[in-house]
């Protein structure tokens, strides 16, 4: 099973009531002139490059911009309407003081299959002891949390927030707790590697911006920049594909991975069975 | 007098050529213009008009014919992060296609009727999908 570990409901309509509340999407995540699109166009571009499932991250920006996008029960709604194709996580706002009842309603209500925060844009440092009760909840639930890391395109998103060292304390103080560094922590994507040699609950997803092209990027990242054999020899059980859709579409990022001189069962755990296990699915 | 038409085209991969001959026929028909020319033109920088055979030999031939022109692997220029687009230009082959495929046919209407040679046959041409395209089929004539 191919597992796209990192999308966002941003660009499609059926996440969002009006036309206007996509805008103020495009405009949060800096979206430019990228068009929405219906859910017809995800099945088509899922079946084009051969993904199975796609994990859906939203992000509740309610106490820094007033906005969700979309909210926890419009990701359940398009999980329920959509089984075989999405699997759902929450967001919730750190500085929130209903969080916890946000949270446990996405859990227990709306069996959401995790959480996704981003720092930067939320504005808070992993390390920070607000962030324990919410941490200590996703244990007690079993619930893996998908971090933004790394650098940040979006407007009013300080980078500082999500290098993949301030994660460090995190997986310190709860060595129990799954979680992905997505985007690898790029540009510091030493220190991603580092975290996910040391920590055996810390992954990584491959939701990268590219610079030139999906293909040279990945060669470089993974067979220049960091050794050749340090994905194969030690990082094939941390790594997890995901594409960063609709910023980069599933099919290019894959092929960009497609193209890396790797093993077919190494292959295999980063397309899937590694996100399987990092989502508590793993038979 | 002018007629335009909007019509929608879904395609499903990245290289995609699709008849659209008898959507031609139908817009022609509602026009009500039995003299003239229609126009059929991509509202997109990454698809393309084209008129030639339908013969799966030649959709391979022009395939193939274009990725060895314009391979998905080039150091191109358009592959950079867009700050319009907050994403990275990943379709530089898709442009370079549509330029040498034309965004547009021009085609003769007599008595009613689409005049095409035996073997001609209108297609969109899609280079960077799967996408909702837009295609405008406007008719000039009396």
């Amino acid at each position: 099973m191919i597992i796209d570990m990192h999308a966002h409901p941003w660009l499609m309509n059926e996440a969002f009531k009006t036309s206007q509340a996509i805008e103020i999407s495009k405009k949060e995540m800096g979206w430019g002139l990228m068009s929405g699109h219906d859910m017809q166009m995800t099945r088509i571009e899922l079946k084009d490059a051969k993904v199975d499932k796609m994990v859906l991250l939203p992000l509740d920006l309610t106490t820094t911009r007033k906005v969700q996008i979309p909210d926890n029960e419009t990701i359940y709604k398009l999980v329920q309407d959509n089984q075989d194709i999405f699997i759902g996580f929450a967001s919730v706002d750190p500085y929130r003081k209903d969080r916890m009842i946000e949270l446990e309603k996405a859990f227990d209500q709306y069996h959401l299959s995790g959480l996704k925060l981003n720092p930067s844009k939320q504005h808070f440092y992993p390390s920070d002891p607000m962030m324990n009760e919410i941490y200590e909840y996703c244990i007690k639930k079993n619930k893996p949390i998908v971090f933004h890391s790394g650098m940040s395109w979006e407007s009013d998103a300080p980078m500082k927030y999500a290098k993949p060292l301030e994660f460090e304390e995190v997986a310190i103080r709860y060595p129990e707790l799954r979680f992905s560094l997505a985007h690898f922590g790029w540009p510091w994507i030493h220190e991603t590697a580092a975290l996910l040699l040391k920590y055996p609950n810390v992954y990584a997803d491959t939701a990268m911006l590219y610079m030139d092209s999906p293909r040279k990027f990945m060669k470089d990242i993974f067979e220049n920049q960091l050794g050749p054999l340090w994905l194969e020899n030690n990082l094939k059980d941390k790594v997890m594909f995901g594409s960063n859709s609709p910023r980069f579409k599933p099919r290019r990022i894959k092929y960009g991975l497609d193209q890396l001189n790797l093993r077919e069962a190494t292959r295999s755990k980063i397309m899937g069975e590694n996100a399987l296990r990092f989502l508590g699915m793993e038979e | 007098m002018v007629k335009t038409f909007k019509e929608k085209v879904i395609t499903h991969k990245e290289f995609e050529i699709i008849p659209i001959t008898e959507l031609v026929r139908k817009c022609i028909s509602q026009s009500g213009i039995t003299e003239g020319l229609v126009f059929v033109i991509t509202a997109h920088t990454s698809s393309g008009i084209m008129v030639n055979e339908n013969l799966p030999c030649l959709m391979t031939d022009i395939e193939e014919t274009l990725e060895r022109l314009v391979p998905l692997d080039h150091d191109y220029a358009h592959s950079h992060f867009l700050l319009s687009y907050g994403a990275t230009g990943g379709n530089a082959p898709g442009h370079l296609k549509s330029m040498l495929c034309g965004n547009h046919t021009v085609m003769v209407i007599e008595n009613g009727k689409l005049e095409c040679g035996k073997a001609q046959d209108v297609y969109f041409a899609e280079f960077d999908g799967p996408q909702t395209r837009n295609i405008f089929i406007q008719i000039q004539g009396e």
